[in-house]
């Protein structure tokens, strides 16, 4: 055939244009370090499967979902339009007329491609009717040219077909095409020359989608499923540990990050789903995780320059505004990892001195006496002078509980009482517990997710030789950030403890019948899952069962469980600044359990967040209507006075 | 540029102080130990002097915790490290160390040394003024920025109302310094372990050479005075009880 050869060129052409477009990637990560993601590939192709297959994250927001799903099977049907399109020419004599090609193929085609413009039509109307606030940011431009690029591509595959059929092909087949050749006909369009015309077209423009791919968000057609494919496997709490091949703790430059992480800028779609959930973005700080990668994206495109990665492509403020709370993570379809990049990144920083003096103060503080606060260690324990028992000290006598207090459980006023309630509720129980005194150091948990990895080290070592020196069977902790330490980051030492929070502890032994309560009048409450105890290691239930075994009706938040909204405090922040905070991400919080307008306790089942929320509510000035009570506050003793539930007007 | 800084451990102050049982010391045996804060500055100060015209720092730390102190100082840059061994559970004397620091400044041949302007254990400020005088070097105490030019050194004072004076003077000298001209910067973790290998040099104090003029006689720990009140933490309530107190004061009209 004539146009065989015109074809071979024009598809070599667009094949080595598309790898000339992408050569600075392939460079780029083939010069990365490694990464280990080579193991358990079973467990990885089931992600992949449920992730693409299933659609699992996408669906989460159903129109997109749905619309992405129709697209992608629709792609998936109209390849074969494709395979057809350049094998007839470019193999005179290919045809997948044998197997169906012009029957129920050309059935599905015709359908699919009406399905997919149907689908393009859900995106234009969600992306410029709808304009939800996760695409600011994203490039306007490059989602348009996609746009017109399917529609040219289906449309000329129909008016093709549809020229056939005027020139007597049969159409049985393809009812659209049909319709569509009546309509050819009345415009007098001669057949061969509509069928050449919207042929070049069709491939045309495919060719033109393949060029234009490496330059925009559409490489994700071909690395989301790798990306997804070689995401991390370890657990959500264990931070990347510093490679031993890199010379410094930290990052400042791209070609220091791994090839995944490089992976991950390319794979990115920036359907701004990680920046919707961000509580930085939302409060009005300079992070949103979507630009965070995509700037790291453009600037390992426009390859080596001048500007510092730290500070620069990347700004400090950027750094410091995240929490860690991994919303980011967990709303990426594609599996991106942010915070690894922002902890390697704030690594640098930290190594170098740069850091905020408030920072400054908490680091100083917890590398001379092992706590943010600058106490003494002696003080740790002073909250157990007003308990009516003596606590052992495991450091003395074998317990079967190693309590972890942590850092605020021990020394915040405004936890202590809080800390007491656990303490008598375990003595109810009947539980043989002890903790470490002045031995516990903070755990380091938010420590190393600031960038400390030194700092983060000796803590940890040192909890660990105080933690082994003792006998137990379990630890308990207090608060889920030093959950996430002991349990995932003291991995990195060799350390596998068996750590519970205090929530799955008292479920457990309510479970058991050992702790008789006090059962509540159904009154309803709400309750706040912190990152560190739901997100990162999966606490959902155990605080819900809580909840309802004192009594109480729980009314979830819009955002609950994997979904739940960072306070704020996490991942060094609370040792931080409120510099450009617009809205406080606690206050955030605090307004959604307002607007349930049924519950009058607002629960929380980590230290940190009662002060957070604590201050959140005097800040709005709400303290009448909504009132911060740890899940140990909800459960009391039969053998002591039952909780005065507050008034609640119902709006 | 040979410069000796001087390090002293203090008892942190958010610690609980006691009375020893003599009753003329506080129980040092429960406290922590920090270093002082000006002497931090001190610290800031001779490394920003060696970063900005190269100089030998030899950091000299005394009192308990003196050896975490000195990695710490290694950290930041300073070149040798010295812990002066110093009477135990005892607060560190100015009269006491002047001595030793004077003969170590002549032994490492500094050319300046640099101290806090004071400590919570000399809030005269002595120190500096101490080693000048046994030094028989220049000395100028409440520093807060230092310049030098060869041998030549601009020293900045701080006056009240923010008014500063700028003094030249000739090394060697001995400086107090209130702040440096830069807060002292972080040092991370990892630097930290890494100079945890730093060999720490050992000195032994000198006699100090006076006689002792006074001694304590009683310490005395501040006393609750019981006058205050808590009103609480409602706002009405504590603008109830406000204004019932100033009315019964005869502040004001109820």
């Amino acid at each position: 055939m004539a146009s065989t050869l015109p074809l071979w060129i024009l598809v070599i052409t667009a094949f080595a244009l598309t790898a000339w477009r992408s050569r600075r990637y392939a460079v780029a990560l083939a010069n990365a370090p490694a990464a280990a993601r080579f193991d358990r590939p079973m467990l990885r192709l089931q992600g992949v499967m449920v992730a693409i297959g299933m659609h699992r994250k996408m669906l989460r927001k159903p129109l997109s979902g749905v619309l992405h799903a129709i697209i992608f099977i629709s792609f998936f049907v109209l390849l074969t339009a494709t395979i057809d399109a350049f094998g007839s020419r470019l193999f005179p004599g290919f045809s997948l007329a044998p197997i169906g090609g012009e029957t129920w193929i050309a059935a599905l085609q015709d359908i699919f491609s009406v399905l997919m413009l149907v689908g393009v039509g859900l995106a234009l109307y969600q992306r410029y009717v709808l304009r939800p606030a996760r695409f600011d940011g994203s490039s306007g431009s490059d989602a348009a040219i996609i746009y017109v690029l399917i529609v040219l591509i289906v449309a000329s595959l129909l008016l093709e077909a549809a020229a056939r059929i005027v020139g007597g092909a049969d159409g049985s087949w393809r009812p659209v095409a049909s319709a569509l050749a009546g309509l050819l006909d009345r415009a007098g369009m001669s057949a061969h020359a509509g069928e050449e015309l919207f042929y070049w077209v069709h491939v045309g423009a495919i060719l033109a989608f393949l060029v234009y791919i490496p330059g925009s968000k559409h490489r994700h057609m071909f690395l989301a499923a790798p990306n997804i494919y070689f995401r991390s496997l370890e657990p959500r709490g264990l931070a990347p540990a510093v490679p031993e091949a890199r010379e410094a703790p930290g990052i400042d430059s791209l070609g220091q990050f791994d090839w995944k992480q490089q992976l991950d800028l390319l794979s990115c779609t920036e359907c701004g789903r990680c920046q919707a959930v961000c509580p930085a973005h939302a409060a009005g700080l300079p992070l949103s995780p979507k630009l965070l990668i995509t700037d790291l994206r453009d600037a390992l495109a426009a390859g080596p320059s001048a500007a510092p990665l730290v500070g620069g492509v990347i700004s400090e403020e950027t750094l410091w505004a995240c929490t860690t709370c991994r919303a980011c993570m967990e709303a990426c379809p594609v599996e991106i990892e942010h915070l690894p990049k922002i902890i390697d990144m704030r690594r640098h920083l930290v190594d170098e001195g740069r850091v905020s003096p408030g920072l400054q103060e908490a680091l100083s503080n917890l590398t001379r006496l092992g706590n943010s606060m600058g106490k003494p260690s002696k003080m740790r324990a002073r909250w157990t002078r007003e308990l009516g028992f003596p606590v052992k000290d495991a450091r003395e006598e074998p317990v079967d509980v190693l309590w972890f207090v942590g850092d605020y459980a021990s020394y915040d006023p405004r936890v202590q009482e809080i800390t007491r309630k656990v303490a008598e509720l375990l003595t109810a129980a009947g539980v043989d517990f002890g903790i470490l005194f002045d031995a516990e150091r903070n755990s380091g948990n938010d420590v190393r997710r600031a960038g400390e990895e030194g700092l983060f080290e000796t803590l940890a070592q040192s909890n660990i030789d105080e933690i082994k020196a003792c006998s137990f069977n379990r630890i308990m902790t207090t608060d889920p950030h030093s959950l996430n330490a002991l349990k995932n980051d003291y991995q990195h030492f060799g350390a596998a403890f068996e750590v519970l929070h205090y929530t799955a502890l008292l479920a457990e032994l309510i479970a058991a019948g050992k702790l008789d309560l006090h059962v509540a009048d159904g009154a309803r409450v709400t309750y706040h899952d912190p990152c560190y105890l739901g997100r990162y290691n999966g606490g959902f239930d155990a605080p819900r069962e809580l909840i309802r075994a004192a009594g109480y009706t729980l009314h979830d938040m819009p955002r609950c469980r994997e979904n739940s909204f960072c306070c704020g405090a996490g991942g060094g922040r609370i040792w931080q600044g409120d510099d450009g905070v617009t809205e406080r991400p606690s206050e955030n919080r605090i307004r959604e359990a307002l607007s349930l307008g049924d519950v009058a306790y607002f629960v929380v089942a980590c230290p940190k967040d009662k002060v957070m929320y604590t201050a959140a509510i005097d800040a709005l000035g709400v303290a009448d209507r909504l009132k911060v009570v740890d899940i140990a506050e909800l459960l009391v003793p039969r053998t002591s006075q039952a909780l005065e539930m507050p008034t609640v007007e119902t709006t | 540029m040979n410069i000796l800084v001087i390090l002293r451990m203090i008892p942190d102050s958010a610690g609980e102080l006691q009375l020893a049982e003599d009753g003329r010391s506080i129980d040092r045996e429960w406290l922590d130990f920090q270093l002082n804060d000006f002497d931090d500055h001190a610290l800031e100060e001779a490394i920003l002097l060696k970063e900005a015209g190269g100089a030998k720092v030899t950091a000299v730390a005394v009192g308990e915790g003196a050896n975490r102190v000195l990695q710490m100082a290694a950290a930041r840059g300073a070149d040798e490290v010295v812990a002066l061994q110093s009477e135990e559970d005892a607060m560190i004397s100015s009269r006491e160390i002047a001595a030793s620091i004077a003969a170590m400044a002549r032994a490492k041949s500094a050319d300046l040394v640099l101290c806090g302007v004071q400590s919570s254990e000399d809030v005269f400020g002595q120190l500096a003024p101490y080693v000048g005088a046994l030094l028989d070097w220049p000395h100028v105490s409440g520093t807060n920025r230092i310049v030098a030019n060869g041998a030549v050194l601009r020293v900045t004072q701080e006056r009240g109302a923010g008014v500063a004076v700028t003094y030249e003077l000739a090394t060697p000298a001995v400086l107090g310094v209130q702040t440096a001209s830069k807060a002292p910067r972080y040092v991370s973790g990892s630097k930290l372990r890494e100079a945890s290998k730093t060999p720490i040099g050992r000195a032994m104090p000198e006699s100090s050479g006076f006689e002792r003029s006074a001694e304590i006689i009683t310490l005395r720990l501040p006393v609750q005075g019981g006058s205050g009140e808590n009103l609480g933490g409602n706002a009405e309530t504590v603008a109830d009880r406000l204004v019932t107190i100033l009315a019964a004061k005869g502040l004001a009209r109820n």
